[in-house]
């Protein structure tokens, strides 16, 4: 038989010896993968300036001669672990900030302890986060900082910000982060308060598991865990997409807890009558508009995000009272858009010149 | 090289992504159903219920037995976690007296930090 048209003898050849060559290496790296451990993360030098319960603050080792006199206090989601943001040397957002001369602090979380599940949405709005600026100014010896919120993150900086709207905060740049949980609709879906009763869950499990919080994100792409094991079979001759996929990975099923009063407080404030778009959300009796917030704002947006549809994220921008605010949407889902190979090129270097300017 | 619409390994490759998004697109749609919803939540709503009558049998045979019970047991890891933080806090304090006691007069008795007068460059000297 003739070989189709389009098809050539000696690049089939080529292309035969090059699968076979895979198929070796596959083996030989199979059993690497299994044996070993992956990659170190989150280990740009810091200092722990503050550990209470489910709270931690770092600081982060200056890299840079001279930096920018407003410090920078990352608040992480409280589902995920904040070294998302610092990979491994070369991929860490945290690295390139502290390159480019930024004064790095970050607030992220631990699994609450069951004594600590009811803590609320006070407890991280009124006490956490404002303590953790107080420390920052104390460290830093600057009365002005910046604030980085990352998804839910972004949600208590957005609470902090429009209660505490007379200082000190001076910037506040939410990545990913959404006020319209109407247009969460899987999430709404799971949480359909015609089914789902929250009080007997939190009242029977204290704190939610974080397997329950890990099975919810996956089940917005049921079928994506599956075929990525089907991809790193296929690519695991490739030891930079398996440094990859090892990371987020590992990041991805290191899912925490969440404390049971703030989930019962998330799902009925916000999840069912969506207080923050609807400029009702009030945080231990105090009013949280977002209309109160009058620094400058950027918000960062990724056109493949699945967790946060852009719908739900869209009208941020134009419910905040601050003059100074911009929207940026760029390539990338939910995680590709902070952090990983594509975030070097697009989000980080954005934000540099975004920050570098209402820095001094 | 062989044209890519034909490589064996792109066909595979694309077949795979496109059966992924399939399999992700199907199942957004059955379980954004009330239906789903509805049996999604009768069935943890029982694993959570059974998982709380466990608990409380399980805290009552632990008594029985005079054995800790899961409660006890992680206020005692909460006291000596306490206790390794106070450690912890001591000894970086020492460090530091350490630290100071070793400098010069008058020196370098707190860590250095960076001046903080760091200026933006100037548009198109970013990197």
């Amino acid at each position: 038989m003739n070989a189709p048209t389009g098809f050539d003898v000696g690049s089939i050849a080529e292309r035969v010896q090059s699968e076979v060559q895979r198929a070796i290496q596959r083996s030989i790296k199979g059993v690497e993968y299994i044996s070993s451990s992956g990659p170190s993360l989150g280990s740009t030098p810091k200092d722990v300036l503050i550990s209470r319960g489910t709270m931690n603050l770092y600081h982060y080792r200056p890299m840079a001669s001279e930096v920018y006199r407003v410090p920078i206090l990352i608040v992480m989601a409280t589902t995920n672990r904040g070294y998302i943001l610092d990979l491994v040397p070369g991929q860490s957002f945290i690295e390139f900030m502290l390159k480019r001369g930024y004064d790095v602090y970050m607030l992220d979380w631990t699994a609450p302890k069951p004594e600590e599940k009811s803590l609320a949405m006070e407890d991280y709005v009124l006490d956490f986060i404002p303590d953790c600026v107080r420390r920052v100014q104390q460290d830093s010896g600057e009365t002005d900082v910046s604030i980085i919120g990352y998804c839910f993150g972004g949600v208590l900086s957005l609470l902090y910000a429009s209660i505490f709207n007379d200082g000190p905060m001076k910037n506040l740049i939410c990545f990913t982060t959404p006020i319209d949980f109407r247009e969460m609709k899987l999430f709404r879906s799971f949480s359909d308060r015609r089914y789902f009763d929250v009080d007997k869950l939190v009242d029977s499990v204290g704190n939610v598991p974080g397997d329950m919080i890990m099975t919810s994100f996956d089940m917005l792409r049921p079928a994506s865990r599956v075929f990525s094991q089907v991809q790193l079979w296929d690519n695991i001759w490739n030891d930079e997409y398996v440094k990859g996929y090892r990371m987020m990975d590992r990041w991805g099923t290191d899912t925490l807890p969440l404390a049971g009063e703030y989930f019962r407080q998330t799902v009925k404030n916000l999840m069912w009558d969506n207080k923050l778009f609807n400029d009702t959300m009030t945080v231990g009796g105090r009013e949280a508009k977002l209309a109160n917030i009058k620094v400058p704002i950027l918000h960062a947006v990724a056109e493949h995000d699945h967790i946060v549809p852009y719908d739900a994220a869209k009208h941020l921008i134009t419910k905040i009272g601050s003059e100074d605010k911009e929207e940026v949407m760029l390539k990338g889902g939910h995680v590709s858009l902070v952090a990983g190979a594509n975030a070097i090129k697009r989000l980080w270097p954005k934000l540099d010149t975004w920050l570098s300017k209402r820095s001094t | 090289m062989a044209d890519k619409g034909n490589d064996p390994a792109v066909i595979w490759q694309t077949m795979m992504g496109e059966m992924e998004k399939g399999f992700n697109s199907f199942g957004n749609q059955l379980m954004a159903s009330p239906e789903f919803s509805r049996v999604m939540n009768q069935a943890s709503g029982a694993a959570a219920g059974a998982q709380k009558q466990l608990g409380e049998l399980m805290e009552k045979y632990l008594l029985a037995m005079n054995l800790p019970s899961r409660a006890q047991l992680v206020g005692m890891a909460e006291r000596i976690q306490s206790i390794e933080g106070q450690l912890s806090e001591i000894k970086a304090l020492l460090q530091q007296v350490h630290h100071n006691s070793l400098a010069p007069e008058g020196g370098y008795g707190t860590t250095q930090r960076p001046p903080r007068t760091k200026q933006p460059p100037p548009e198109g000297e970013r990197k």
